[in-house]
């Protein structure tokens, strides 16, 4: 299912999805502050770009997506005063600069890990100026059909 | 002068916590005493000041100065669980530069909090025209290092045996940066 709102690519085969008091499928990401970015964020983190059997077209498709992503995220700063988010997204455009969108240059998945990153520090910037917590992409794995890994907070 | 008309600010944990942060004021001098009674004697071995006697947190109370050191409390109920503190000359070769303290209560810690007060002193810097904010640490407070770090702030120098703590034992001083950010450019594709 993609979430018309968020456009979130879930899976719903593995476990039952969460309903609304309608009793319709609800996107997860609802209400939770920025869903949209949370949700364009985690769609690339769980792609199938970083596993051991992707493709270059996977490769391709993650690098757009990422545009994407920050694109979204520029739009959303570009009415907020947050140098320090700002600066992260700047970060994380320079990294995406910096990937080979062939995916053959052998930094090419590092750079992609290190756009998504600073994206990601980007977006908890922004929840914390709501009061949020940081987003936390293993939160919603399970709608990726991803394997959940324990989250440790650093500090 | 920075303005503080964010605070008091509700802050939630990923944990579901409830916080309250703002600017620490004279009447939270118990409320303070309180939070350093409970931080662990080996963490307090290495304060620049003997939190372990009262009258010291009382001068700090009564001589509130918000220009020259900004302390932000993040409460819990009436219970500070840390304590922020953003140090500048306002004047001189170093006005432009700001240092960050923090402290967190032990059972606040790895809940993601510290974290979170490393951003709120980002957002202070900012709003105080900073050009960097500066952060030190013994090189066995390993987890706020990698927290600084991870917010951006960069590991300048360790200098080796350079301070000592409250029984004489030299420790590594790590001392890191983050450069305020100022332009708009870098952000536009």
């Amino acid at each position: 299912m993609t979430c018309p709102a968020c456009g979130a690519e879930l899976v719903y085969d593995s476990h039952e999805a969460i309903k609304g008091p309608d009793g319709k499928e609800m996107c997860p990401y609802r209400d939770r502050g920025y869903s949209a970015l949370r949700s364009g964020h985690d769609k690339v983190y769980f792609g199938k770009w970083r596993k051991m059997d992707s493709t270059t077209t996977d490769f391709r498709r993650a690098y757009r997506q990422i545009e994407r992503h920050l694109k979204a995220i520029g739009s959303v700063l570009e009415t907020k005063d947050l140098p320090a988010a700002k600066r992260d997204l700047g970060k994380a455009i320079e990294s995406y600069y910096a990937v080979d969108p062939e995916g053959e240059s052998p930094d090419a998945l590092r750079f992609m890990d290190h756009a998504l990153s600073y994206a990601h520090m980007a977006i908890d910037d922004l929840l914390h100026e709501e009061g949020l917590p940081p987003h936390d992409p293993m939160e919603f794995s399970k709608w990726y059909d991803a394997v959940e890994v324990p989250f440790k907070e650093e500090w | 002068m920075i303005s503080l008309e964010r605070y008091p600010r509700e802050i939630r944990l990923r944990d579901g916590a409830q916080l309250t942060f703002r600017p620490m004021i004279r009447e939270d001098a118990d409320r303070l005493w309180d939070f350093f009674c409970r931080i662990p004697a080996e963490d307090k071995m290495v304060f620049r000041e003997d939190v372990s006697r009262k009258e010291v947190v009382e001068r700090w109370a009564e001589n509130l100065d918000y220009a020259s050191v900004l302390p932000i409390l993040a409460l819990e109920g009436d219970q500070v669980v840390a304590d922020a503190t953003l140090h500048r000359n306002r004047t001189g070769w170093k006005q432009r530069v700001g240092t960050i303290r923090i402290q967190i209560a032990p059972d606040f810690r790895e809940r993601g909090l510290g974290t979170a007060m490393i951003r709120e002193m980002r957002h202070l810097g900012e709003k105080a025209a900073l050009r960097y904010l500066r952060a030190e640490a013994i090189e066995e407070q390993e987890a706020a290092i990698g927290a600084f770090e991870k917010m951006g702030f960069d590991r300048m120098g360790v200098y080796p045996n350079f301070v000592n703590d409250q029984k004489g034992r030299l420790h590594n001083l790590v001392v890191l940066l983050y450069p305020m950010p100022y332009s708009e450019v870098e952000m536009n594709f």
